[in-house]
């Protein structure tokens, strides 16, 4: 252990390295050049010779120890006072000769497809709330993406979920919520989890409509859920996304899976309800935004959880068609051109 | 469903401007839009629900708007003049199938003069976008635009017997429908029949040779209720669809069915008809109206608001249901007929929940106790695409569809899942690789300008696997031409090979899987001697190399173009390596560089595994730092140099323990390889 003694000695000669380095910075000529010479290494008063002077001070164990940093400094000094002495007898630098105003390095980074950007942004705002990710097979039967769900076999309500087959029985998931039937099959409440992914449905391509998009699901199910969860929570979501001041409306709807069913809108962003011949809401100053609804008792028969114990709440919306709404993309079909000019403006985002 | 104004208004009194009437029935769950202006008439478009057959007419509307408003709906009489003579003495009616029909009601109108229909009926026709054909077939559309009970008018003279049988067809039976189509019919489907053959396809269309003509004049008019499935299967198999078929598919209102058919008979006495004293209603199990309890508390419970039993009474009586409190809290509610949809206490809470306004409902963010997150590959697929990101390759999606001429030639060696009802040919199967889809990106952005195009893809690909569709998600990677835009400083880097197994590497290395093996091995979609087989801990995950110029060809792509494609399924069923916290060296490590000839066909691959292999305790990392044929070399030789790091973790090497470890080295890849030590190539 080094006596307090060093410890001060230490912290005086760091105090005049600070010093020196402020003060070369400011030498602009000879003059103040050799002030500061004399400042430091005057034999009389510099500073090195009182250092010098307070060796004599410390005991014999410690005294090789002091002297190596009086020395260092003092080396440190001499260094300094040599490459000042140079820097004002220097010729005037050459002119640069490059041009600094030229572009700097350009560093391409990849970016994520926009549909992803947004799925994202949603996924964290129920990540947020504490719900899970899951996901199930995009090859369905007709058990889980109708069945299960209260479809009944030619219950007309098919006719909106127009379907690709692949056999009687095998399908392309129409929505992700087989998804909801395989989670409640395999889990008990409380359950509160999000489902992102790819549907399909039989739809011939138009700027609205492609037979492969994204959707995006949700579900809660507990004891004591009520409608006012859903509104609560909802309206929560979707202010997150498109911001506080967003108005919000529910509706009532039709899901065979849902009992009450709502739809829900928000006011129109691309007129701001103020144009009646608005392209995007129709004039009516609403966007319809996501499909929800208090989960039919039927579906928790299906999956053998008790209605009476437990309710719940589910809503589905489409990933790319909100994006398209929220950016004002005029064509679903961007997304699966996959034009770069197009992917990589999201990153600015 | 068009809906006009005025003809509501035989219903209902409306009193309210046009725009609060749609934004009010908006918030009843009946979405209307103004389709266009009539005369002194306006037309609606109203959004119906699958569940909801009851809208599909006036009445229904008029019901909903008579209950949002509380307005009672008028009541409509509709007069008959009498014949002396009962339907039943005119036509004999017999159901033979009483499941797909349980209920058939019909009656005879004698001496209807047919011709073009008064304006107030043409007016109405039109309104629902139809053509006005004659007063007995608009009377007909009348009657289901107006109340949703599809009816059917047959010319009496032209029934055979005249005898009616509601029966299943015989096989090889055919109708020539009104629409002059030839139809082969089934034992599955329900006909009307006279005595010698099908007259009409039940619910679902007339024929041709018991229609109304102009020269018409006795009528048997036709109300009906059939099985919604029956008809749906039967316009399915036909392909036929109507708005009758459209009706009952979803339901009619079983007690409707005498009343449509007296109304019909009513409007035809205004053109001549007379019509029989009693209509014939064959009824064989009448159905009684459903019960349901409901709870006072669990309305509460759904809904998380108190909504008051006079509310509820109030609301369900207006809509028809008739409500029997057994105490307090409880009440046994009867359904009405024409609400098919109304089966359980959830669906009454819902047309509570309609009426009470979910705009009233509150507003309650749930209070959610904490859960464990379920795990998922989420994480995974974030950071693997994070170290792509890193690489410049941006993300793409593509459609799953595929084009099954070129799915075939891109042979991937997998069979293709395909769709049974396709959107187009083109489409018709779903992808068995990520290439395809990568490949027409690069195409479509070298068209437009870009040359240098970097994407990956992390999707499912899809296969028929042992009788079973198989999805797997998968990783694919594309990379084709240079690697930036041209800039002051020099002109960008053109990719190649080893920028794409960088990439791999890297964003595997991410993920903590390691060591990755490569070895060579053919793939169909690579250049023969261009291309390696992925491998982690023995389980092969997937391929990289130079894409085929076949390929290239088939999508138009000028090359070279690099790819991989990783099957990440199999990938993530390994368990990675776990993240250890490694404390920075305490002491200096020893750096020796090692260069040698080799064999030109000896793999690095080869010798890399080899030193692993050795375990030296002290070897902290090596690396390639110089790979050269050519000039000065033997020609089936090339010279590598290897940079080692040796570090001891716990002391500073001597020079003696790295020599040894260097000579350990050289003497194994002697003997393995057949390498020769450059001069200066060795440290020791």
């Amino acid at each position: 252990m080094p006596s307090p003694n060093l410890r001060t000695f230490q912290n005086t000669i760091d105090a005049y390295k600070t010093k020196l380095a402020e003060q070369s910075a400011q030498i602009q000529d000879p003059k103040a050049l050799d002030e500061l010479r004399h400042q430091f290494l005057s034999r009389k008063r510099g500073y090195v010779t009182i250092l010098l002077e307070e060796l004599k001070t410390f005991a014999p164990e410690e005294k090789p120890t002091a002297g190596q940093l009086v020395n260092a400094l003092k080396n440190e000094i001499q260094e300094r006072l040599e490459a000042l002495e140079a820097r004002l007898k220097a010729p005037a630098k050459p002119k640069r000769e490059i041009d600094l105003t030229l572009p700097g390095e350009k560093r391409y980074r990849g970016v994520p497809h926009p549909i992803r950007l947004f799925q994202r942004e949603i996924e964290d705002i129920f990540l947020s709330m504490g719900f899970s990710v899951e996901d199930g097979p995009e090859i369905e039967t007709d058990y889980y993406n109708f069945e299960a769900l209260n479809f009944p076999p030619h219950h007309p309500a098919r006719d909106d979920w127009d379907t690709l087959y692949i056999t009687d029985k095998l399908l392309l998931r129409t929505h992700t919520s087989p998804v909801q039937i395989r989670v409640m099959e395999k889990q008990k409440p409380p359950i509160r989890i999000v489902l992102p992914g790819k549907v399909f449905r039989r739809d011939v391509p138009d700027p609205t409509h492609l037979p492969m998009f994204f959707q995006l699901e949700g579900l809660v199910v507990d004891e004591g859920i009520t409608f006012a969860h859903l509104k609560g929570t909802l309206e929560f979501f979707l202010k997150r996304l498109f911001g506080d001041k967003i108005k919000i409306r529910f509706r009532p709807s039709f899901f065979p899976f849902t009992e009450p069913s709502a739809e829900v809108d928000i006011e129109c962003l691309a007129c701001g309800a103020k144009d009646p011949e608005c392209r995007i809401c129709g004039g009516t100053g609403w966007k319809e935004i996501l499909g929800s609804g208090m989960v039919d008792p039927q579906v928790f028969k299906n999956v053998n959880i008790d209605p009476e114990k437990y309710s719940g709440w589910a809503f589905g919306l489409g990933i790319d068609r909100t994006a398209m709404f929220a950016y004002g993309i005029s064509d679903m079909r961007y997304f699966f051109e996959n034009d770069l000019r197009f992917i990589r403006q999201f990153d600015l985002k | 469903m068009k809906i006009s104004l005025n003809w509501l208004k035989d219903y209902v009194d409306i009193g309210l401007p046009l725009r609060e009437l749609l934004d009010r029935l908006t918030m009843i769950g009946l979405v209307a839009e103004e389709r266009e202006e009539r005369a002194d008439d306006v037309i609606l478009d109203v959004e119906t629900y699958a569940n909801r057959p009851d809208t599909l007419g006036h009445l229904g509307i008029a019901r909903e708007i008579g209950a949002m408003l509380r307005s009672p709906l008028k009541d409509q009489t509709w007069p008959l003049s009498d014949l002396p003579v009962r339907t039943s003495e005119l036509v004999d009616v017999q159901i033979l199938d009483e499941d797909l029909c349980p209920r058939y009601c019909g009656v005879v109108v004698k001496g209807v003069k047919t011709g073009p229909s008064p304006d107030w009926l043409r007016t109405r026709i039109e309104a629902m976008g139809l053509k006005p054909i004659n007063n007995i077939v608009d009377v007909s559309n009348y009657v289901l635009f107006a109340t949703a009970q599809p009816i059917h008018a047959f010319d009496l003279s032209r029934i055979a017997g005249p005898r009616v049988l509601i029966r299943r067809a015989k096989k090889g039976e055919t109708l020539r429908t009104l629409e002059g189509k030839d139809v082969a019919l089934s034992p599955e489907m329900l006909v009307i029949a006279d005595e010698k053959k099908p007259m009409a396809i039940a619910g679902v269309i007339g024929g041709e040779d018991s229609a109304v003509t102009a020269e018409t004049q006795d009528v048997f008019i036709e109300s009906a209720t059939f099985d919604p499935a029956s008809v749906r299967r039967t316009r399915k198999e036909l392909e036929i669809q109507t708005d009758a078929a459209y009706r009952f598919e979803r339901g009619a209102d079983i007690s409707f069915a005498p009343h449509a058919a007296i109304m019909a008979a009513s409007l035809l006495t205004q053109f001549g008809g007379k019509v029989a004293r009693e209509p014939v209603d064959v009824y064989p199990r009448p159905r009684k109206p459903k019960e349901i309890v409901l709870r006072s508390r669990r309305i509460a419970e759904i809904l998380g608001v108190e909504v008051g039993d006079a509310f509820v009474e109030r609301t369900l009586e207006d809509l028809g249901f008739a409500l029997k409190a057994n105490q307090q809290g409880l009440w046994r509610v009867q359904v009405p007929f024409f609400r098919v949809d109304i089966e359980r206490e959830a669906d009454l809470i819902e047309e509570i929940a309609r009426f009470f306004g979910y705009d009233k409902i509150p507003v309650v963010v749930p209070p959610f106790e904490i859960l464990e997150p379920v795990p998922s590959d989420k994480d995974r697929i974030r950071k693997l695409s994070q170290g792509l990101f890193h690489f410049g390759f941006d993300e793409v999606i593509n459609q799953s569809f595929a084009d099954p001429e070129r799915e075939s030639m891109l042979r991937s060696g997998k069979s293709p899942v395909e769709i049974r009802n396709p959107i187009s040919s083109k489409a018709s199967v779903l992808r068995t690789t990520l290439l395809g889809g990568l490949l027409e990106n690069t195409a479509w952005n070298r068209n437009r300008g870009q040359e240098g195009v970097h994407i990956f893809e992390i999707g499912n690909v899809y296969s028929w696997n042992e009788n079973a569709a198989a999805e797997e998600q998968s990783l694919g990677l594309s990379t084709a031409g240079p690697l930036g835009a041209p800039h002051w400083k020099g002109k960008p880097a053109e990719t190649d090979f080893f920028h794409l197994k960088g990439a791999l590497e890297a964003a595997l290395e991410n993920l903590r899987y390691a060591p990755i093996v490569f070895e060579e091995a053919a793939c169909a979609f690579f250049e023969e001697d261009y291309s390696l087989a992925v491998s982690f801990k023995g389980q092969a995950i997937g391929r990289l190399g130079q894409v085929h110029g076949r390929l290239l060809d088939l999508y138009s792509v000028k090359g070279p173009v690099y790819a991989a494609e990783l099957n990440l399924e199999l990938l993530f069923s390994k368990q990675a390596r776990p993240f250890e916290y490694v404390p920075l060296p305490r002491f200096p490590g020893v750096v020796r560089d090692l260069s040698f000839l080799v064999g030109r066909d000896v793999p690095y691959q080869g010798i890399k595994l080899a030193i692993d292999k050795l375990g030296l305790p002290h070897l902290e990392d090596f690396g390639v730092i110089d790979h050269y044929a050519g000039a000065n070399i033997p020609k089936d030789k090339k010279s590598l140099s290897l940079r080692f790091t040796f570090r001891n973790p716990k002391a500073t090497l001597v020079a003696e323990d790295v020599d040894k470890a260097e000579q350990k080295i050289v003497k194994s890849l002697k003997s393995a390889f057949k390498i020769q030590l450059r001069e200066g190539g060795g440290s020791s």
